[in-house]
C-alpha cells in the first residue's frame, strides 16, 4: 500500500507549469505545500478574529432589536392582468439573434428567463460554427448588466434627456440637409449590418458632401485586400479548416485571436479528430505554425517555428520559392514574372533562423497534399504575406477546395488620418462618432484627442462614458445588442437577425437610429429599418412569412450568399510580383530585430480584445489561455531576450521605448516566444473604463496603444527596454495545484498510437501492476468498497452520468470557462484574491509545457535552481491543455471527510454539494486530488471586490445589485460566504431534462432521457466538440462509445476513486522528415525516461514480474458498477 | 475562613448543571415545536384582496384546477390566473358584483391584483409542479382540500420531512392521472379497502411508470 501513496517522484516532473515551478523558488515550494496559500491556515489579513467577534456581536444585537416576529413576511403574487400569448411563467424561452463583431457576427440562441436574457449560446442550426461560441460572446451577457455602462444622455458632460438629445440630432439633420452635408463627418467601426450599409448609401446619396471615416484599432482586412488585388475582383477568402489535411499558419492564430475563431476551431477539430476504421490507418490533420508569440495555434501545432513577426515574411517567401522548385513551374515562359518573383523571394528568404530543411520538408508535405492543404496568414502580417499565402494556395491547388471566396462587401471608408487632417484644418463642423474609442486606441502619432477637440461639435454614441466621450457636445448611451433591432452577416455571409430580448434598460440608441435621424428619414425605429432592408432583399411578396422565418430560425436559407467563382488561372502573378518585390525592397531597409533593436508585437488580447471587454469581470478574470495571467497584461519576452538584456527577471517592471514613446509594464518570460520580440497585449491601462477595467490612476494593466503608431500598428522594430529595478505583482493561476510530473496528460504520436492503441492505459501507476494489490485472478483489486456495491439500493438503473473530454480536439480556447461562469452564477473575486488562489472558476484549463530531453540534462529535471529558466531547453516547448473540472469520483475522497455530509453522492453518480449543510471546514478540498473545489471566502455577490475585507460594513449600492442580479441563472443557487462549491455536471440542466422527459412520459415508463438532450454549459459552448456528456448506462450513447476508446484514461486513476470524468489521450501528428521531429511527444519521452515506454509491454523498464500480455487494464469508463 | 463559602454552596454546581440541562431541554423542545413549519405555517390564512372562494368555484361549480392554474402542467410554477381569465366568465356572470371591483379594475387598467402568497418553499428548494401532477401526485397531497376552502389556508407543513415522507414512499400517495385534480377522489369509501388498493395499485404504478424514490439532495437542491 505504501507505494500507492507515493507519486512517481523519482521520475521528476514530466511537465512544468511555469518558470517558477521549474526554478523551484521558495515561493513555489510554499504554493505546493499549501493547497490554499495564505488562506487555509492564516486568518484573512484585513481583520483579526477579535475584530470579527466585535462586529458580529454588534450585528447580532441589531438583528435582535429588529426581530419583530417569527412569521415569514407577507409576500404578494402579482399575476398579469391580461395573459400574454404563448407565455408560461417559469419556462425559459429561447430567441435567435446574433452578436455583431467587427465586420461579422456570431449567430446565437439566447435564453430568456421571465423577460431577462440569462445565457448566451451559439445557434446550432447554422452550418457556420454549429453552435460553438468564443469566450467574448459568452461574456457579452455581463456587459448588458454592467452597472458602469453609460446610462444617461449627456450634453457637454451634464445629464440631459433622450428627447433633448433627439432634438439635437434633428437640428444637426436640418442644418446639413441645407448644405449637402458639408462639414459633417462620421467616424464608424466596420460592420456587417446590411441595414447600416443601406443607410450609409443613403447618406452618400442625400448628403454627398458628408464624409464617412472608418477606424478599427486592429485591422483584419489584409487577407481580403490581398485577395482582391491578386484575383482582380473584390473577394475575401473563406478558409475551410475542416477540409484540409495539412494546415500551415503564417503567424495566424486562427484558434485564438483571429476573427471567427469559434468557427475555425470547429473546422480544425473536425479535421483533427481521429478518423479510424478497421480497414485503413487512422487519419488526422497536421498543423504547422510559424509565429513570434506563443499562441493557441502554435501550442496546438505539430511543428512550430519560432521567428519574429518580421521574419514571417521571409518564411513565406522561402515557402513560395520552394513550392515553385518542387512543383516545377516553367520559368522560361517568355514574359513570365515568375523568375523575377523567385529571385526577390530568394533574397528575402535569406534571414530565416534555424534549419533550412524545416521549410523544405513542410512544403514537401503541403505539395504531397495538393488540394487538401491550406495556408493561412495572420492579421498582423502585411498584405504581401497574405499575397504569398494566396500564391501558395494557388500553387497547391487549394483554390475552390480548402479556400473559397465570398464577395467582399466591407465597404470603403476614408481613413482616420484623413479625418485628423480635416479636423486640424478646421473643416469639420460636426463629427459623429458611432461606437469605438479612438481617443484611447488611435495610433499614438495621430494625437487624436487634440484633433477631435478641434471639431466644432462632436456627437458620440458609446456604450461607456469613456476616454472619447470627454469633451463631446453630446454623449448618447448605446444600446446593447440584446436590446437592439438590427441585422448582420456571419463570417460565411449568412444573413442573421439581431433581435432584442429586452427593452433598452437605459433608453439607449442604436447606430441605425442615430444614422437615420441624422439623415432626417421618416423611418427611425431600428425595427422598421431592419425590416425595410430585408424587404429590399427578398421582395414584398411573402415578406411577413420570411421575416418570421428569419426571427425564428436565426438565418434565412434563401439569403445565403453563393461563393464567388475564383479560378487559380486568374491569379495575377505580375501584380503580386510587383507588390511583393516592392515590399521586399522596403522591408529590407528596416532593421532586423536584435538586442538593441527589439521587435514589439501589439496583439489582440484573449481577455479584453482591443479594450472593448475591458470592464467585463468575467473576461478580466479569465486566465489568459497561454500565460494564465488574470487582470493584467504583460511584456512577453523569451528567455534569451531576458538574458541578453542583462538578466531581466520574471515580473520585473521595465520601460519599453519605441520611437521615443514609452510605456511601463511587467516582464513575463514566455516559453516559445521568439527571441528579440516583445509581445504587448492591447486593451489595458484604461483611464475611463469602470470599476472593473480601471478609472483615473486605478488602472488595470498598461496601455500598449501609448507606443503604437500608424507605421507600426501591428508590430515594429527599433524598441529598447529600460529596467526599472522594481517588481510588480501579477495574479497568475498557473502555479496553483501543481501535479508534479505524473502522467496527467497522456499523449503519443500517430505512429506510436498505431503501434499500441491503449498506450494511455499503460501509463502511470495503474499500469505498473507491481504497485497495486491484486485479487486471485491477477486483476487489480479494489482499494475501496464501491459505495454502490455496498448499498445497491442507492443507485439508479435509469441514468448514470459521465463525461469524456477529448484532449485531441481541445485547443484550450477557454470558452467553456466563461460559459460555466455564466451558467452557474460563479462570482469574480478580483486580482488580489486570485493572487491568494481564491478564484472561483469551476472549470479551469491546465496548460503544461514539456521540454526537449535532448537539450536538457536529466539532472536539471531533478535538482532545479533559480538559473533554470535561463536554460536553453525551454525555448521550444510542447504544450498541452487539459480542461479540469470535478471528476465526480464514484468513491469520492471529498465525501468521506465531510463532517456534516454536505457533499454526498446521488443515485445517478453525481457528487453533489448541499450548500445549506456546508459549514465550511474545507476538508473536502484538502482531500481532493484534482483540486477542483472552490470556497467562498467572502460574500462575492454582495460586496464590491475592492472592499471584501470590510465584510458587512461594505455593501454595493442597491441599484448595482439589482442590475447584476438580472444576469443570474434562476435555476442555480447563488452561494453565500462560507460554503464550498464545485462543478455539478450542470445538475440543473440534468434535472430539467429529466423532468421534461417525465412530463412527456406521464403514465408510461419512458423516463430515460435520450442521448444528446442534455448538454452541459461547457459542452454546449465548446467550439471543438471536445466535451461529451451523457448516460453511461446507455451503451449507444456518445459518451459510452468514447469511453470504450483505447485512448480513454482517468487522471490519477491509480487512486481508484473511479472518476466519472475521463480523458481521451492526445495524439500528435508530426512529420517524420522534419528536423524538429521527435519519436514521441516530449512529455512521453520524459515519462519514458523514468517509467518505461508506454508503447511496450508495460513495466519492462522496471523488470517487474507478472505482466502477462493478457493483463486487463482497469478501464474506468464503466459507469456505475454493472 | 470556613465562612467564605457557606455550606449550601456545596450543592450549587450540581444545581446549576441541572438547571442548565432543564433549560437546554426546554429550548430544544420549544424550538422543535414552535419554530418548525408545523407550527409556524400550518393554519396560515391571510385575507386576500378579492374574496375568492375555491369552495364555490372548484367544488360547487366543478371548475378544474387547471382552468385557472394553467401553467401547472408545464412549468415548475403554478400560476395565479390573470384578471383576464376571471373575466372570461365574469363578463357574463355577476358582471357588476362589488366584490369583483378589483378584478374589473385590474382587467381595465392593467394593475395587477396583489394576491397574498400562502404556499411557498424556500429559494434553495427547486420544487417543480409539472413533474408531480404529470406523474400521479394530486394537488391535495400538498395543498390540502383546497376545494373545500372559502379562503385558502396553509394545510400542510412544507418542511423537508414533509417532502421526504412521500419521496421515501411514492407508492403510498400515487394515483391515476385522471384523478389528479379530483381532490375528493379515493380508491374506495371504505378506508381499509382504500389503503389496500393504494398499496397494490401504488406499487404497480411505481413499477410500471418507473417512478424513482428521489431522496438525494440533487433532487431538490441545485
Amino acid at each position: 500500500m505504501k507505494d500507492l501513496t507515493q507519486s512517481p517522484k523519482t521520475s521528476g516532473p514530466a511537465y512544468w507549469r511555469s518558470l517558477d515551478e521549474l526554478s523551484e523558488t521558495p515561493e513555489f515550494r510554499q504554493w505546493v505545500e499549501k493547497e490554499f496559500p495564505e488562506s487555509a491556515l492564516e486568518a484573512p489579513n484585513g481583520q483579526s478574529r477579535r475584530d470579527f467577534v466585535k462586529i458580529m456581536g454588534a450585528s447580532f444585537l441589531l438583528a435582535g432589536m429588529g426581530l419583530t416576529g417569527c412569521r415569514r413576511p407577507e409576500e404578494t403574487i402579482v399575476p398579469f392582468s391580461k395573459m400574454p400569448q404563448n407565455y408560461v411563467h417559469g419556462v425559459p424561452q429561447y430567441f435567435a439573434t446574433a452578436m455583431p463583431s467587427r465586420d461579422s457576427a456570431v449567430p446565437l440562441l439566447v435564453k430568456s428567463n421571465d423577460g431577462r436574457p440569462t445565457k448566451i449560446e451559439g445557434n446550432p442550426d447554422l452550418t457556420y460554427g454549429k453552435g460553438g461560441t468564443d469566450a467574448f460572446t459568452q461574456a457579452s451577457l455581463l456587459n448588458l448588466y454592467d452597472p458602469d455602462r453609460s446610462k444617461k444622455f449627456l450634453k457637454e458632460g451634464n445629464a440631459s434627456t433622450r428627447s433633448a438629445a433627439i432634438g439635437g440630432l434633428r437640428s444637426i439633420s436640418s442644418k446639413f440637409k441645407a448644405n449637402n452635408g458639408k462639414g459633417l463627418h462620421f467616424l464608424v467601426q466596420p460592420s456587417s449590418s446590411p441595414s447600416r450599409k443601406r443607410l450609409e448609401a443613403l447618406i452618400r446619396e442625400q448628403l454627398p458632401e458628408a464624409k464617412l471615416h472608418g477606424y478599427e484599432p486592429i485591422n483584419f482586412h489584409h487577407a481580403a485586400k490581398a485577395s482582391a488585388k491578386a484575383f482582380k475582383q473584390p473577394v475575401r477568402p473563406l478558409p475551410h479548416f475542416g477540409k484540409a489535411k495539412v494546415i500551415f499558419s503564417l503567424d495566424s492564430d486562427f484558434l485564438g485571436t483571429e476573427q471567427e475563431s469559434y468557427s475555425h476551431i470547429r473546422g480544425y477539430a473536425d479535421g483533427r479528430r481521429l478518423k479510424e476504421s478497421d480497414d485503413h490507418h487512422p487519419e488526422m490533420n497536421r498543423l504547422y505554425a510559424v509565429e513570434s508569440l506563443m499562441t493557441l495555434t502554435g501550442s496546438n501545432a505539430d511543428h512550430r517555428l519560432r521567428v519574429t513577426s518580421g521574419q514571417v515574411f521571409s518564411v513565406a517567401a522561402a515557402m513560395v520559392d520552394e513550392a515553385f522548385k518542387q512543383i516545377g513551374h516553367s520559368d522560361d515562359e517568355a514574359g513570365s514574372p515568375i523568375p523575377a518573383l523567385r529571385s526577390s523571394l530568394r533574397e528575402k528568404a535569406k534571414g530565416i533562423p534555424g534549419d533550412p530543411n524545416w521549410v523544405v520538408e513542410a512544403v514537401k508535405d503541403l505539395v504531397a497534399h495538393k488540394g487538401q492543404s491550406l495556408v493561412v496568414a495572420g492579421h498582423r502580417q502585411p498584405e504581401s504575406v497574405h499575397q504569398l499565402a494566396a500564391a501558395l494556395n494557388v500553387l497547391l491547388g487549394n483554390i475552390g477546395k480548402t479556400v473559397t471566396f465570398l464577395s467582399d462587401d466591407s465597404g470603403s471608408y476614408e481613413s482616420l488620418s484623413d479625418l485628423k487632417s480635416a479636423c486640424d484644418a478646421g473643416s469639420v463642423d460636426t463629427l459623429v462618432i458611432l461606437g469605438g474609442n479612438p481617443v484611447y486606441d488611435a495610433p499614438a502619432d495621430l494625437d487624436w484627442k487634440t484633433s477631435q477637440s478641434k471639431a466644432n461639435t462632436v456627437v458620440r454614441l458609446g456604450y461607456y462614458e469613456d476616454e472619447t466621450s470627454e469633451g463631446c457636445e453630446w454623449h448618447l448611451p448605446a444600446a446593447h445588442y440584446l436590446e437592439s433591432w438590427g441585422d448582420a452577416r456571419s463570417g460565411d455571409g449568412s444573413y442573421l437577425p439581431v433581435q432584442p430580448l429586452i427593452a433598452p434598460l437605459f433608453d439607449g440608441l442604436t447606430e441605425l437610429e442615430v444614422l437615420s435621424r441624422i439623415l432626417g428619414a421618416d423611418e427611425v425605429k431600428p425595427y422598421d429599418i431592419a425590416r425595410t432592408t430585408l424587404k429590399g432583399l427578398v421582395g414584398d411578396a411573402n415578406f411577413e412569412a420570411q421575416w418570421k422565418q428569419l426571427l425564428h430560425d436565426g438565418y434565412l436559407e434563401s439569403l445565403r450568399p453563393s461563393n464567388v467563382e475564383v479560378k487559380s488561372d486568374s491569379f495575377d502573378w505580375a501584380a503580386v510580383t510587383r507588390d511583393v518585390s516592392q515590399a521586399i525592397t522596403e522591408s529590407s531597409q528596416s532593421a532586423v530585430a536584435s538586442k538593441d533593436s527589439l521587435e514589439v508585437v501589439f496583439h489582440r488580447d484573449a481577455s479584453v480584445d482591443d479594450g472593448r471587454f475591458n470592464n467585463n469581470g468575467w473576461m478580466q478574470e479569465m486566465p489568459d489561455p497561454m500565460t494564465k495571467i488574470t487582470w493584467d497584461n504583460v511584456v512577453l519576452m523569451s528567455r534569451r531576450t531576458a538574458a541578453e538584456l542583462g538578466g531581466i527577471k520574471n515580473r520585473e517592471l521595465v520601460e519599453v521605448v519605441l520611437n521615443g514613446r514609452k510605456v511601463q509594464g511587467p516582464v513575463w518570460i514566455q516559453p516559445g516566444q521568439a527571441d528579440f520580440s516583445l509581445g504587448l497585449a492591447l486593451g489595458y491601462g484604461r483611464t475611463h473604463s469602470g470599476r472593473v477595467g480601471g478609472t483615473g490612476s486605478e488602472r488595470v494593466g498598461f496601455n500598449a496603444y501609448a507606443i503604437r503608431d500608424s507605421k507600426n500598428s501591428a508590430f515594429g522594430t527599433g524598441a529598447k527596454v529600460n529596467r526599472l529595478n522594481r517588481y510588480y505583482d501579477i495574479s497568475c493561476t498557473q502555479d496553483h495545484w501543481s501535479m508534479e510530473g505524473r502522467a496527467i496528460v497522456r499523449e503519443a504520436n500517430l505512429e506510436n498510437y498505431e503501434e499500441k492503441k491503449d498506450f494511455a492505459q499503460n501509463m502511470d501507476l495503474e499500469a505498473h501492476a507491481g504497485h497495486i494489490p491484486h485479487d486471485e485472478e491477477g486483476n487489480p483489486a479494489e482499494i475501496y468498497k464501491h459505495p454502490y456495491e455496498a448499498r445497491p439500493s442507492t443507485h439508479s438503473d435509469i441514468h448514470q452520468w459521465g463525461m469524456a473530454i477529448d484532449l485531441q480536439t481541445c485547443v484550450g480556447c477557454s470558452s467553456c470557462v466563461v460559459a460555466c461562469q455564466s451558467e452557474n452564477n460563479i462570482p469574480i473575486v478580483g486580482k488580489e484574491q486570485v493572487a491568494n488562489s481564491r478564484e472561483m472558476h469551476w472549470m479551469r484549463i491546465d496548460r503544461y509545457y514539456s521540454g526537449n530531453p535532448e537539450t536538457r540534462s536529466k539532472a536539471s529535471n531533478l535538482i532545479m535552481d533559480d538559473e533554470q529558466p535561463y536554460q536553453e531547453w525551454i525555448d521550444d516547448p510542447q504544450v498541452v491543455n487539459q480542461p479540469m473540472i470535478c471528476q465526480h469520483c464514484e468513491s469520492a475522497p471529498c465525501e468521506s471527510v465531510c463532517p456534516v455530509n454536505a457533499t454526498v453522492h446521488d443515485h445517478e453518480g453525481l457528487n453533489v454539494m448541499a450548500y445549506n449543510r456546508c459549514v465550511g471546514t474545507r476538508y473536502c478540498s484538502n482531500n481532493c486530488a484534482w483540486k477542483v473545489r472552490r470556497f467562498n471566502y467572502f460574500d462575492y455577490n454582495k460586496r464590491p471586490i475592492d472592499q471584501l475585507y470590510e465584510g458587512p460594513l461594505a455593501s454595493r449600492p442597491e441599484e448595482d445589485i439589482d442590475l447584476i442580479e438580472m444576469a443570474k441563472n434562476p435555476d442555480v443557487t447563488v452561494r453565500m460566504r462560507g460554503v464550498m462549491e464545485k462543478c455539478t455536471f450542470c445538475t440543473q440542466r440534468i434535472e430539467q431534462a429529466k423532468i421534461a422527459q417525465k412530463v412527456a412520459a406521464r403514465d408510461s415508463g419512458d423516463v430515460e432521457v435520450p442521448d444528446g438532450t442534455i448538454k452541459t454549459a461547457c459542452q454546449q459552448a465548446c467550439p471543438a466538440d471536445a466535451i461529451e456528456f451523457g448516460n453511461l448506462l446507455d451503451p449507444e450513447s456518445k459518451v459510452s462509445k468514447l469511453k470504450k476508446s483505447p485512448r480513454n484514461y482517468a487522471v490519477l486513476g491509480f487512486l481508484d476513486t473511479k472518476p466519472r470524468t475521463t480523458y481521451l489521450a492526445k495524439i500528435r501528428n508530426p512529420n517524420k522528415n522534419m528536423p524538429d521531429y521527435h519519436t514521441m511527444p516530449l512529455s512521453t519521452l520524459e515519462y519514458t525516461e523514468s517509467m518505461g515506454s508506454p508503447f511496450e509491454a508495460h513495466g519492462s523498464a522496471h523488470g517487474a514480474e507478472g505482466h502477462g500480455d493478457g493483463h486487463e487494464v482497469d478501464n474506468h469508463s464503466e459507469g456505475g458498477h454493472h | 475562613m470556613s465562612d467564605v463559602f457557606p455550606k449550601w454552596t456545596n450543592k450549587l454546581p450540581i444545581r446549576v448543571i441541572f438547571g442548565l440541562i432543564l433549560l437546554g431541554g426546554a429550548t430544544v423542545v420549544g424550538l422543535t415545536y414552535y419554530a418548525t413549519p408545523k407550527y409556524t405555517r400550518v393554519g396560515y390564512q391571510p385575507v386576500q384582496p378579492v374574496a375568492f372562494s375555491h369552495s364555490i368555484h372548484a367544488d360547487q361549480l366543478g371548475l378544474d384546477c387547471r382552468y385557472c392554474h394553467n401553467g401547472v402542467e408545464s412549468s415548475w410554477y403554478s400560476n395565479v390566473p390573470a384578471a383576464s381569465v376571471c373575466m372570461n366568465c365574469h363578463n357574463q356572470v355577476k358582471k357588476d358584483d362589488p366584490k369583483l371591483a378589483l378584478v374589473r379594475e385590474s382587467y381595465e387598467t392593467g394593475k395587477p391584483i396583489p394576491w397574498v402568497q400562502v404556499h411557498k418553499v424556500p429559494d434553495y428548494v427547486y420544487f417543480n409542479h409539472s413533474v408531480h401532477v404529470n406523474r400521479g401526485f394530486s394537488c391535495v397531497e400538498c395543498h390540502g382540500p383546497v376545494n373545500k376552502m372559502d379562503e385558502v389556508y396553509h394545510a400542510k407543513p412544507f418542511g423537508m420531512s414533509f417532502c421526504l415522507e412521500c419521496h421515501r414512499d411514492p407508492a403510498a400517495k400515487i394515483r391515476p392521472l385522471d384523478k389528479i385534480t379530483d381532490l375528493d377522489w379515493k380508491w374506495d369509501d371504505d378506508p381499509h379497502k382504500a389503503a389496500e388498493l393504494q398499496k397494490t395499485h401504488g406499487d404497480q404504478m411505481v413499477h410500471d411508470w418507473r417512478v424513482e424514490s428521489l431522496i438525494n439532495c440533487s433532487a431538490c437542491h441545485r
